[in-house]
C-alpha cells in the first residue's frame, strides 16, 4: 500500500539557512506519527512543505497519491496551525461552518456535522458566541473542530496541545487514537516529550534534518536510554 | 473555480463586519456626519455686511424729462440688497467708521455721478469703493454684490427712461446658463463627488483592516490550505466589501437626497453604477495595499499616500484642468478622476451612459488590474 505522505530528499533553504535539510518521511494511513524536536527545529517548515504552503527548494512530496502542490487534495486535509487562526468576529458555529464550506463546498453546510464537532471540543454551550470572547483553551478548541470537520483523511496537527490543560489533553489524544483507528492519518509536531509516547512512531527533529526514527520504545532501546529526553540527546550529540 | 466558495467567503467578509457594530456605525454614521457638515457649510448663508453708503450725487435735470438721480437709485438698490445692512454717512467718517469696524465697506457716489452717466463721449461713470481689505474673501464678496447691484440699477435706468438717452446707457447685463438648474446650491454641485470619496475612503481602508488580520491572525495561512484558490479568495472580498459598500452608498445616499434634501443627483442608477464600481477598485486597492502593511497603524498611513492626494487632485476640490502643468499628471492615474468626472456628467449636465462610457471602461479596468495584482499579492504568501 502506499504511504499516505510520501517526501523524498525534501530541502527548504532560506538563503543561507536551512529549515529543512533533505528530509525522506512515509507515513501510512491509520498512523499517528510524531515530529519531536526543540523550537527552531524545522517541524513546522516540514509541515508547511507538506501542505504546499511552501514551495520545496528541492525534493518532492505526495499526499494522499497526488503530488504536491495541488490544490484539490486538500479537501481531504486538516490542518491546524500554530497561531489560532480563527475569526474573531466570528461565532464558533460560524467559523466552523466557514471552513466546512470551504473545505467541501457541496456538503458545507451540513449542521448536523458542524454540531458534532463542536460538541467533540465541547463548545456546543458557547457554539452562538463570537471567538472573541472565548478563553485560549477554547480556541484551541475550535481551531482543532475546524480542522476536523470536513473528515480529513490526513490530519497536520502543529503543536496542537500548546497551552491545553492536563484534562483537555486527555480526552484530544483519545479521540486522536480513535480517528486513526478509523484511519485517519495524522501527524503531531510537539516538543514535549510525554506526548511523544502516545505516538505509533516518531521522528527527532534538529536543525532541519530527521535524526532517529522510530517507536519510543524502538528509540529508547536503540540508545540504551531509559527516557525518551535522553534518547533525544543521544542522538542530538551523535549527529555533530 | 467555484462559485459556492466565492459566496461563502463574501458571506463571511459581510458577517464578520455585521458582527462589528462599531465599524458598521463609523463606515455608515461618519460619512453622514461629514456630508451634513458639508451641506451646512456649502450653503451658509452669509450675514448682512455693514456697508456705509456716502450720497454726494447731486442730479441732473433733464429737459422734458424731469431729474435724473442715478445715485439715490443705487443706494436704494444697495438698501433693497439682502446682502447688506446700509448706513447713510458724510464723506468725513469713512476713515474713522472703517477703522471702527462698524462698516466693512463704503460705498462713495461723487457729486458727478448723474452728470458723468450722460456726458459724451464715453457716459462712464465711477462708483468709489472703499475696503477694510483685510479679509480678500470679503473684498471680494463686497465689490461684487456693490458691482451687482449698480448693474442692476444702471439696466432698469436704461430701460425705464425716455427715449435717446436709453440706449446710449452703457450697460447691459445678461446671464445665461447652459446646464445650470436655477435651484442647484453649492452644495448640490460637490454632494455626489463627496459621496463617492468618502465611501471610496472608507471601503479602502475597511479592506485594508480587514485583510490584514487575515493575515497577522493566521488564518490567511488556513484559507490556502483549503482547496481555495487565490483568486477566489479575493474575489470572495470583492464581492462581500462591494456589498457591503453597495448598503452603504445606498444608506449615505438616502440620506442625502432625504435629510439634507439635495436639489437634483441626476441618473440614480447610473450614479449609485458608478460608485460602486469605484468601490471595487478601492477594494483591489485595499487588498494590494494591505501586503505593505505590518500592522493597523501601516494602514493608517496610507491615507495621505492613497486618499487625500486623490481627494486634493482628483477634481473634487480645484478642477483638474486648472491644476499647475507639473501636478496635471496626477490625476490621470488616479481612479478617482474618472469617477468624478461620470459624476459630473451624470449630475450636473444630465447625461447618461454615451457620455460616461469611456470614464467607466477605464475604472473597470482599474478595477480588474488591481484584483489581478492583489491574487498576485496573495500568491507571494506561499514562498
Amino acid at each position: 500500500m502506499t504511504p499516505v505522505i510520501h517526501a523524498e530528499r525534501l530541502s527548504k533553504h532560506f538563503g543561507a539557512f536551512h529549515a529543512v535539510d533533505g528530509i525522506d518521511l512515509a507515513v501510512p494511513a491509520g498512523e499517528i506519527y510524531g515530529l519531536l524536536g526543540p523550537n527552531g527545529s524545522g517541524k513546522t517548515t516540514l509541515i508547511r512543505l507538506l501542505i504546499g504552503l511552501l514551495r520545496p527548494t528541492a525534493g518532492h512530496v505526495t499526499l494522499l497519491g497526488q503530488k504536491m502542490p495541488a490544490k484539490t487534495v486538500l479537501s481531504q486535509v486538516g490542518y491546524m496551525t500554530q497561531a489560532m487562526a480563527l475569526y474573531d468576529d466570528l461565532s464558533a458555529a460560524e467559523n466552523v461552518a466557514f471552513f466546512a464550506a470551504m473545505c467541501d463546498p457541496a456538503r458545507g453546510t451540513d449542521r448536523a456535522r458542524i454540531a458534532e464537532v463542536l460538541e467533540l471540543v465541547e463548545l456546543t454551550d458557547r457554539a452562538g458566541s463570537l471567538t472573541r470572547t472565548l478563553s485560549g483553551g477554547m480556541k484551541q478548541r475550535l481551531s482543532l473542530a475546524c480542522a476536523l470537520v470536513h473528515r480529513p483523511r490526513l490530519l497536520l496537527l502543529d503543536e496542537p496541545t500548546v497551552g491545553v490543560d492536563p484534562q483537555l489533553r486527555v480526552t484530544f489524544w483519545a479521540y486522536f487514537r480513535q480517528l486513526a483507528t478509523a484511519g485517519v492519518t495524522i501527524i503531531i509536531s510537539s516538543h514535549v516529550m510525554d506526548e511523544a509516547e502516545r505516538c505509533d512512531r516518531l521522528g527527532f527533529m534538529r536543525h532541519g534534518r530527521l535524526l532517529a526514527e522510530g517507536s519510543a520504545a524502538e528509540l529508547r532501546a536503540l540508545a540504551h536510554v531509559p527516557t525518551l529526553e535522553e534518547a533525544f540527546l543521544h542522538f542530538a550529540g551523535s549527529q555533530t | 473555480m467555484n462559485s459556492k466558495r466565492i459566496i461563502t467567503l463574501a458571506r463571511r467578509v459581510v458577517r464578520q463586519i455585521a458582527h462589528d457594530r462599531r465599524t458598521v456605525a463609523l463606515v455608515i454614521l461618519a460619512p453622514m456626519l461629514m456630508l451634513t457638515l458639508g451641506a451646512i457649510l456649502f450653503r451658509l448663508e452669509p450675514a448682512r455686511i455693514p456697508l456705509g453708503v456716502v450720497n454726494e450725487d447731486e442730479g441732473v435735470s433733464l429737459p422734458g424729462a424731469g431729474a435724473l438721480a442715478a445715485g439715490q437709485r443705487i443706494v436704494d438698490a444697495l438698501t433693497a440688497s439682502d446682502a447688506f445692512t446700509v448706513t447713510l454717512l458724510q464723506g468725513s467718517e469713512i476713515e474713522t467708521r472703517l477703522r471702527a469696524g462698524t462698516v466693512e465697506g463704503v460705498v462713495v457716489l461723487p457729486r458727478d455721478f448723474s452728470a458723468a452717466l450722460l456726458r459724451a463721449p464715453d457716459r462712464r461713470a465711477e462708483i468709489d469703493l472703499r475696503l477694510e481689505g483685510s479679509n480678500p474673501t470679503r473684498s471680494r464678496q463686497i465689490t461684487a454684490r456693490v458691482t451687482e447691484a449698480a448693474m442692476q440699477t444702471l439696466a432698469s435706468l436704461a430701460a425705464g427712461s425716455a427715449p435717446g438717452q436709453a440706449t446710449s446707457l452703457p450697460i447691459t447685463v445678461a446671464t445665461t446658463y447652459l446646464y445650470t438648474n436655477e435651484s442647484m446650491d453649492a452644495f448640490d454641485f460637490i454632494a455626489p463627488m463627496y459621496i463617492a470619496f468618502l465611501s471610496f475612503f472608507f471601503v479602502f481602508l475597511l479592506t485594508c483592516v480587514a485583510f490584514l488580520r487575515e493575515r497577522s491572525q493566521g488564518t490567511m495561512e488556513r484559507l490556502l490550505a483549503t482547496p481555495a484558490t487565490q483568486l477566489e479568495i479575493i474575489l470572495g472580498y470583492l464581492g462581500g466589501l462591494s456589498l457591503f459598500a453597495l448598503i452603504q452608498v445606498a444608506a449615505i445616499m438616502g440620506f442625502t437626497i432625504w435629510v439634507l434634501k439635495i436639489h437634483y443627483l441626476g441618473n440614480l442608477t447610473l450614479l449609485l453604477l458608478m460608485i460602486t464600481l469605484l468601490a471595487l477598485v478601492g477594494v483591489g486597492m485595499g487588498i494590494l495595499a494591505s501586503t505593505f502593511a505590518r500592522n493597523e497603524f501601516q494602514v493608517i498611513q496610507f491615507i495621505p499616500i492613497v486618499i487625500i492626494p486623490q481627494g486634493l487632485l482628483a477634481g473634487l476640490i480645484w478642477p483638474v484642468a486648472d491644476l499647475p502643468p507639473l501636478l496635471r499628471p496626477l490625476p490621470y492615474i488616479m481612479p478617482l478622476t474618472y469617477a468624478n468626472n461620470a459624476l459630473g456628467d451624470i449630475m450636473l449636465r444630465g447625461l447618461g451612459m454615451a457620455a460616461i462610457w469611456p470614464d467607466l471602461l477605464i475604472l473597470v479596468l482599474f478595477a480588474l488590474v488591481f484584483t489581478l495584482l492583489a491574487a498576485r499579492a496573495v500568491r507571494r504568501e506561499v514562498a
